[in-house]
């Protein structure tokens, strides 16, 4: 199918380029080895399009470290879907309320939809690309696979993130916990038992690896 | 918690190997790491974006639209108006709102456009952009000037019915049957009157349901990319096939021309088995741009845009014998279809009942407000809420507990409806006594000391099952690997998953044995496409039927050599001759009504329900859970309400629709009894939209129950308990 994250759109003019790939170096080479990224022209705009104020930022998105020219007016959620071509990050309403497009950001959750890309210079964003490590899925996204929580599937990584931060803030939560940390998170399915058990299930088990020394 | 559903066999149920397993999604790793590839995540090279601007008017002609400024914008591409888009948008109006076929498209007078003019609701599209990015194309559209000569406007369905409202349409404001008459629907059985004649009790009351959005958390998108005269679309829609040939009939081109993909769905919930007129919008400005578009909707835009569950009011007049027999129900039903007609209008409830005199009479009209259309069980949730109520207040009125009552009155197997199997009798037992119904229920309502009051509540459900045509490809290769190709898109119960167990338990291999091919009309044949709880039944029995045949050809030829493959097609379209074949259920609620403040909590909340032999428990149950929390939002919080000084919509978002978050949905105890009748692959029945069609009608009973007030008008909100007992 022709919707991989491809190459880039379009070229930057040369000078951009030039500027973006001298400055863009070091981190180059760690987001290179990210599959299916390259750096140079990820935030590349198609020809044509105005001129608008940019900004350099460097951020850590899912481990590597990022060197990125944004346009101010990018929202975070627009930086990684359309121009790092994170997609997992869903947009559900672009004003707060669904948080299908939740990341988390220093360890906190933020809605991306409703925080700026330069807000995030300086920042380590995870999203839900982040959480499988070297191919396995994490246990949380695991116990969500078992326990049936996606039903569309578009609320999912909006309640994988939030849920993440939970269980890193509170690593075994009751069910009350749980719905009460994921409120912001809509899910039109109405699959929120469900989703309660996946992550009660995931606390569960990773306080049974944690008394028996085992690591995860 | 449960963490799978209580299940109870029937004789008629012998176990089967994957068939019945609680299956994990065989896509759910895709769904949990950011890969499922929905419509907004596929990006094409040299792609343009596109807004719409719509009409801020509820009812106006357009005069002049000056696109000048717009045009002189640097990177805008392509614009499209009523003016040069002139495609009609079949499935958008269609002459008794009935499913949508070729020859209704040709007498169909009141024809709904990509662009129209009038335009007949706020929201309405004017123009569409495409522009090299999505902030150049929404301020393309801030730059477009429309001249309109404002109209009255009609937003409530009964003013729509006065002599002296305002037109939508030259024949007048009741939407046209299939033989574009202007009449209300009328369907009887024996002689009302009779019947009232003959009761000793006569009970009247007015009912209103409200307009809910469905709300899917995917927002509209569509990718529109031409290659040559062929022309692809990545769009959010619950039946590929459906939606495929509606694009080729809009625009006049052969359906060899057009390529449908949907992948993966963000939530269906109704009327998107068919194109949208966002698909003609975006074909023509990738068309007219000579580039892939992608136009992507905001919320507000959905809201707005695109339809919800009809609102209704609903006149009941019910006749009743001192012993609690019925003799005569009337009903007179006046639904809001808004400007044009995608459904029927109708409200279920009445066939639920054995009684020997009925009568329904249905106005369906037009209004200015956001189109209506199918919505989970299209015509129940706003019928059974009505209806149930009343038969509840009967049953006290008549000093019967209400399980009595609906099991006295509620439609048998018998001489009037010949069922393929009926065990609506046993859901009802089953959840009264799994819920400990005489325990929690009060035979005197809102009785009991304290501001909390708690109170229980009951109802049912017979719902259809029907069997029809679908297809399915299935091939084998040299090394026995399997590929079955479903015209399936997974909109959220797991079709693929279900097709996978029943291949494989057909073909006696593991599930990894089957690939799955789905999603895309250039590689998979007909489905009869996600609407309608009906995929599992006519897919399913496809897939059964192309796998018999492909056993078979294995038997007799061998397995194929080297690159070779043999290959099953099947398109059954089985019937089922002079019986009614129905799914069945019941619930059971209990509440803590806070009579201080208006709110309802649920403490308990039970579902039985026989939908045949379940293919898959786990994701059957996420469906009936799923369901009872939608019918949630729609008993207590749910209503499209408008300005009625302007015509304008008030809410266009989540945060005023209010639909339930993670603290509003109980778990829900949910049993299925499992029974093969003899249709179907293996027995199996509708479940997708069974578990929402009796929950609004359930809560209400239980907040009768508890403050001994009836609530007569969806949503059932805080401001409305309070206001009943003041």
């Amino acid at each position: 199918m022709s919707t991989d994250p491809e190459k880039p759109t379009e070229q930057e003019s040369d000078v951009t380029r030039r500027e973006f790939l001298g400055t863009a170096g070091a981190a180059l080479v760690v987001a290179a080895a990210v599959p299916g990224v390259a750096v140079e022209g990820q935030t590349a705009r198609p020809a044509g399009t105005p001129s608008r104020p940019r900004t350099q930022i460097r951020l850590t998105v899912n481990g590597a470290q990022r060197r990125l020219e944004v346009d101010d007016h990018w929202t975070l959620a627009e930086m990684l879907r359309d121009h790092l071509r994170l997609t997992g990050t869903k947009l559900g309403c672009e004003r707060g309320e669904c948080g299908a497009c939740t990341v988390i950001l220093d360890g906190k959750t933020v809605y991306s939809c409703s925080y700026l890309a330069v807000w995030a210079d300086g920042k380590s964003v995870t999203t839900v690309e982040g959480l499988a490590k070297n191919g396995a899925l994490d246990p949380l996204q695991q116990a969500f696979v078992v326990h049936d929580a996606p039903q569309c599937g578009f609320c999912t990584s909006g309640q994988l993130m939030s849920a993440k931060a939970l269980l890193s803030a509170n690593p075994a939560p009751t069910v009350a916990e749980v719905h009460a940390a994921l409120a912001g998170n809509l899910c039109r399915c109405s699959n929120y038992s469900r989703i309660a058990e996946a992550v009660v299930a995931a606390g569960a088990a990773g306080a049974t690896r944690r008394t028996s020394g085992g690591g995860q | 918690m449960q963490d799978n559903p209580r299940r109870i066999a029937t004789s008629s149920v012998s176990p089967m190997k994957a068939i019945g397993q609680p299956t994990p999604r065989i896509d759910a790793a895709d769904r949990v790491s950011g890969r499922a590839t929905y419509t907004r995540d596929v990006y094409l090279d040299g792609m343009l974006y596109a807004q719409v601007l719509r009409s801020p008017h509820p009812h106006a002609r357009i005069r002049s639209i000056d696109l000048s400024r717009a045009k002189a914008l640097p990177g805008v591409k392509a614009i499209v108006t009523h003016e040069n888009c002139n495609y009609v948008w079949g499935a958008g109006s269609i002459a008794g709102g009935v499913q949508y076929n070729d020859d209704l498209k040709k007498i169909t007078k009141q024809r709904r456009y990509a662009f129209n003019n009038p335009v007949r609701y706020v929201g309405e599209p004017v123009a569409a952009v495409a522009a090299v990015d999505r902030h150049v194309a929404e301020e393309a559209v801030r730059l477009i000037t429309v001249d309109y000569e404002v109209l009255p406007f009609v937003l409530d369905q009964e003013e729509a019915l006065k002599p002296d409202a305002p037109k939508l349409w030259p024949e007048g404001n009741i939407s046209l049957t299939a033989r574009n008459e202007a009449a209300p629907t009328v369907s009887k059985r024996g002689d009302v009157e009779q019947g009232f004649r003959e009761a000793d009790h006569v009970f009247e009351e007015r009912y209103s349901t409200a307009m809910c959005h469905n709300a899917q958390m995917e927002p509209r998108s569509v990718v529109a990319h031409w290659e040559g005269d062929k022309l692809t679309v990545y769009t959010p829609t619950g039946g590929i096939a459906n939606c495929h040939h509606d694009i080729a009939r809009d625009l006049g081109i052969p359906d060899e021309k057009v390529r449908v993909i949907c992948h993966y769905m963000g939530g269906n919930f109704g009327n998107k088995n068919q194109n949208q007129d966002t698909d003609l919008i975006t074909a023509i400005l990738a068309k007219e741009a000579g580039a892939p578009v992608k136009l992507e909707f905001s919320r507000k835009d959905d809201f707005i845009g695109m339809h919800g569950r009809w609102p209704t009011v609903q006149y009941y007049k019910v006749g009743v014998k001192n012993d609690g027999s019925l003799t005569a129900i009337q009903l007179r039903t006046v639904s809001n279809m808004g400007p044009y007609r995608k459904n029927n209008g109708g409200v279920a409830g009445i066939e639920l009942y054995e009684c020997p005199h009925t009568e329904s009479t249905l106005f369906p009209m037009y209004t200015n407000r956001t189109t209506s259309a199918n919505y989970r069980g299209p015509n129940d949730p706003q019928g059974y809420y009505p209806i149930q109520s009343l038969m509840d207040d009967v049953a006290y009125a008549v000093k019967m507990d209400p399980v009595d009552f609906i099991l006295k009155n509620m439609v048998k197997d018998g001489p009037r409806t010949r069922f393929t199997n009926y065990t609506l009798d046993e859901c009802i037992r089953k959840g009264a006594e799994l819920f400990e119904w005489k325990k929690r229920w009060k035979p005197v309502a809102g009785s009991g000391d304290g501001p909390i009051k708690r109170g229980a509540g009951v109802a049912f459900m017979s719902f259809r099952s029907g069997v029809g045509n679908s297809s399915a490809v299935l091939t084998v290769d040299a090394r026995g690997q399997y590929t079955l190709y479903v015209g399936v898109t997974d909109v959220g119960p797991g079709a693929k998953t279900t097709m996978n167990i029943i291949a494989a338990d057909e073909l006696g291999v593991p599930l990894s044995q089957v690939k799955v091919v789905w999603g895309d009309t250039d590689t998979c044949p007909y489905s009869v496409g996600e609407s309608g709880s009906r995929t599992t039944i006519m897919t399913g029995e496809a897939v059964v039927t192309a796998a018999r045949d492909l056993k078979k050809q294995i038997a007799e030829k061998g397995l194929p050599t080297g690159t070779g493959l043999l290959k099953a097609s099947a398109s059954p379209n089985p019937r089922v001759e002079g019986k009614t074949r129905n799914c069945f259920g019941a619930h059971f609620v209990e509440v803590e009504v806070d009579t201080e403040l208006g709110g309802v909590r649920f403490l308990k909340y039970v579902a039985v329900h026989e939908s045949g032999r379940i293919m898959n428990p786990l994701t059957a149950t996420s469906q009936i859970k799923g369901g009872v929390g939608m019918g949630i939002g729609m008993a207590l919080h749910e209503d499209l309400i408008y300005d009625r000084r302007t015509g304008i919509p008030l809410v266009t978002g989540y945060y005023f629709d209010r639909i339930p978050t993670h603290l509003d949905v109980p778990d829900v105890d949910v049993t299925f009894i499992e029974a093969d009748d003899g249709y179907g692959p293996y027995g199996a029945k509708s479940v997708g939209e069974s578990g929402m069609i009796q929950t609004p009608a359930v809560i209400s009973n239980a907040i009768y129950n508890a403050i001994g007030k009836r609530i007569k008008d969806l949503p059932i909100t805080r401001a409305r308990i309070l206001g009943a007992l003041a």
